[in-house]
């Protein structure tokens, strides 16, 4: 290989993200990790800000990020894979049946959600299918977004923990959906059904299997390293890795297996699980690119046609799940300041929807042309406006640390019985 | 603001307050949830009281104004079942314990009342750091004089108290050593330790006169005393306990203080005197560093002896007003606690750690002892 032609594999289309433009890869990765530093000393945003503008950079400049690009999938489903493992484990099973009024927030404000965007999509002229689809999918508040601001910020109270609760449920019910309607719709079809019954069975009871067997796995580890160890971290990262390209090679769900996976975690024993957010550095990375990749995936000019349905749509679900919320706080305990900041958290969708709707379109490719121009749009309206939302959403709840607090002496008591 | 009347009370009423530990179901650590609890606790109603502290981690719970021991279990085990129950809707979970084993006490948020405000603001960091949780037993007195009287007669008992309540040897993620590390945190405030020697209600109104006019304090409440008179009640108020890790203890070591005191006023087996302090902090060295094998000093013989057969000592003394208050159940606990290979809840939980090796599952185990399901 001779000089020049070297020079231009390290430079040719350098802004695509594909391996094969190491140098691109490589500058955007510091580029967002400066941004991310910038927004984060400058305004107190979460990093995840600048991760994602430096992706709706690419998707404006028009060399968004392609998903059939098989390492740049890997790359996003790992990521994906990791924040929904984190994110399941966040969902504690017992609290939904001590306090059943939030176990019905949680599948009020999914259902709500749906049925609302299904109504305005039908209203707005989408076709039933279509509508179905983006009603589903928009049951789910994104949980890469969710994690990243609560972690990030240090948020905790209990608008953070019912938020978690709720993204985990919702999202749980979203894929799970999915599944339920991309099977129908196969077995629907009077030539394919018998071929389609064992695979869609197989499939759903694989993902379980295996969601279990990598929980077990994990508490395994768990109950033998400290998950504070960096190695006991890499190993844990390796057995999500391999679940998840065991999960692609069998054709199962790579959002069910990490999501069940954390549930059995959390649910399996009450002991408290540690281990350092994102699995330390290495998927740290990963995660950065996710949400550079989900940034640049569209900008809303990308379809002009579709922003007035997809605003609509947004508006629709995000009322519908704040209502939900609402209706349920006092019984389920909670004020009305937290409902307020609960439902404004609800808004953010990000790469879980993203990986639903390629996914679908890509089983379904009959559905993609409607499917994906809305959606997308709709991703790409709130990728920004939703983790600065939740930032300030709760930190209207006051869950977010205290600011350093002022240094001055307090005013001296007055003197008493001078007299 | 003058300190006012001393309220009267039945002698040797007890009041017990505890201190608790709020934490989150994820890993353990101390969780802002005051407001959210108490929003739940205000549908139930209980005979005794829960009332938000200064950080939002922390609540308290007191009893009313009981006469005998099993009165105050009746009451701790009814509000404890209840706040239970309250903190499982909200995912949270309650513990003993006289300190968090691994919190960071820059992360505490202070709960939103002025009186918090203005005292966090004073104290700075002392505030957050005192991040601890404490008992506080209040003892009914007739008469303000026999309140100072009885005052400086049981601040001997204070090592005995502080070694049978001993359950924070963990701080900030550390063993300290100590079997009570959470009276460290106390002593750093300038206004802690022990009360002015003084007998009479007219001379301990003068010493209060002076101080407010100095303008260092405002009311009693700005004393961070061992023990100190509560006019408003008619009870002196002894402050040095750990939580205990669980509501019997708490109630046995009330009742333990409640026979220590009707044997004190009513046989007056010594008279009380300024030098009965020479030891005094040593003593409560000695309880806080060794729990119920600290030696201390008696400062009238120079003698020294265990805190442990100390207290036995004790308990023989007082066998005819535990039979009289009917506090022989709570006895039996500390007689129990004396011969058991454990001693302290200090002891227990390093038992625990030392078998788990994982601070977030301590902090479980004293949950699942606080709600009595063994742990």
């Amino acid at each position: 290989m001779n000089f020049p032609e070297t020079l231009w594999a390290l430079t040719g289309s350098p802004w695509a993200l594909r391996p094969d433009t190491l140098l691109g890869v490589t500058l955007l990765l510091i580029a967002a990790a400066l941004l991310g530093e910038l927004v984060w000393r400058a305004l107190r945003w979460p990093r995840m800000v600048g991760y994602v503008g430096v992706g709706t950079l690419l998707a404006l400049l028009g060399t968004g990020a392609d998903p059939g690009e098989p390492a740049l999938r890997l790359v996003i489903d790992v990521a994906l894979a990791l924040l929904l493992f984190e994110t399941g484990a966040r969902l504690n099973l017992r609290w939904l049946l001590a306090n059943p009024w939030l176990l019905a927030t949680g599948v009020a404000e999914s259902l709500l959600a749906a049925v609302a965007v299904f109504a305005t999509a039908r209203a707005l002229g989408l076709d039933g299918q279509s509508a179905a689809v983006l009603a589903l999918i928009a049951m789910s508040v994104s949980p890469a977004v969710v994690l990243r601001v609560v972690g990030e910020c240090g948020a905790a109270g209990q608008v953070t923990e019912r938020l978690l609760a709720l993204t985990a449920l919702n999202t749980l019910l979203a894929v799970l959906a999915i599944q339920a309607l991309s099977a129908g719709w196969l077995l629907s079809d009077p030539e394919t059904w018998l071929a389609a019954l064992p695979v869609v069975t197989l499939a759903l009871l694989g993902s379980l299997l295996l969601g279990v067997a990598l929980g077990a796995v994990v508490a395994w580890i768990a109950r033998r390293l400290d998950l504070r160890d960096e190695n006991a971290v890499l190993m844990l990262l390796g057995f999500v890795l391999l679940a998840i390209v065991v999960a692609k090679t069998l054709h199962l769900s790579t959002l069910l297996v990490p999501l069940l996976a954390g549930l059995w975690l959390r649910n399996r024993s009450d002991r408290p699980w540690v281990w350092p957010r994102h699995f330390g550095s290495a998927g740290g990375v990963l995660v950065l690119v996710l949400f550079v990749a989900v940034g640049s995936a569209s900008s809303p000019l990308d379809h002009p046609q579709a922003l007035a349905i997809a605003t609509a749509l947004i508006a629709a679900r995000w009322a519908a799940k704040g209502l939900a919320v609402f209706a349920l706080a006092r019984p389920s305990g909670l004020s009305w300041r937290q409902a307020a900041s609960l439902s404004a958290c609800l808004l953010p969708m990000s790469a879980t929807a993203w990986v639903l709707a390629i996914d679908f379109a890509a089983t379904h490719p009959a559905a993609a042309p409607t499917l994906l121009p809305v959606l997308l749009t709709m991703l790409a309206l709130v990728e920004l406006v939703g983790p600065l939302l939740l930032l300030y959403a709760l930190r209207y709840a006051g869950e977010l640390d205290p600011p350093t607090q002022a240094t001055q002496a307090p005013a001296p008591l007055p003197p008493k019985g001078s007299s | 603001m003058s300190l006012g009347e001393f309220s009267r009370s039945k002698a040797f009423t007890l009041g017990v307050e505890l201190e608790l530990q709020i934490v989150n179901r994820h890993d353990y650590d101390l969780a802002p949830g005051a407001a959210d609890l108490l929003r739940l606790v205000a549908r139930h109603k209980t005979a005794a009281d829960v009332k938000p502290e200064i950080t939002s981690s922390m609540i308290e719970l007191s009893t009313g104004v009981c006469e005998r021991h099993p009165e105050v279990v009746e009451q701790l085990l009814e509000v404890r079942d209840m706040l239970v129950v309250c903190a499982e809707q909200q995912n949270l979970r309650l513990c003993g314990g006289g300190t968090h084993a691994f919190q960071d006490w820059s992360k505490r948020r202070i709960y939103d009342t002025p009186r918090f405000h203005h005292v966090s603001q004073l104290y700075g960091y002392l505030s957050k750091q005192f991040t601890v949780f404490g008992q506080h037993v209040h003892i009914g007195c007739p008469s303000p004089d026999q309140a100072l009287w009885l005052l400086h007669a049981i601040s001997r008992f204070v090592p005995h108290v502080i070694a049978l309540s001993a359950s924070s040897p963990y701080v900030q993620g550390s063993d300290t050593g100590f079997q009570s590390a959470r009276l460290n945190s106390v002593f750093a405030f300038p206004m802690s330790g022990r009360a002015p020697f003084v007998l009479s209600w007219d001379a301990f109104s003068a010493y209060f006169e002076k101080m407010t006019r100095t303008g260092v304090v405002e009311s009693m409440k700005d004393f961070y005393w061992d023990i100190r008179p509560k006019p408003e009640f008619g009870t002196i108020e002894v402050r040095v306990m750990d939580t205990p890790l669980g509501v019997e203890q708490a109630a046995a070591i009330a009742a333990y203080l409640q026979c220590v005191a009707r044997w004190l006023l009513l046989e007056r087996p010594f008279e009380p005197q300024e030098d009965d302090y020479l030891a005094y902090t040593y003593n409560r060295f000695q309880a806080c560093r060794f729990g119920l094998d600290g030696v201390v000093v008696d400062p009238r013989t120079a003698e020294r002896e265990s805190l442990r057969r100390l207290i036995a000592q004790t308990l023989r003394d007082v066998e005819l007003h535990a039979i009289e208050l009917h506090a022989e159940g709570g006895l039996a606990l500390i007689r129990a606690q004396l011969a058991s290979g454990h001693g302290t809840d200090a002891n227990w939980l390093r038992a625990v750690h030392a078998r788990e090796q994982y601070l977030p599952e301590l902090v479980r185990r004293q949950c699942l002892r606080f709600e009595g399901r063994d742990g």
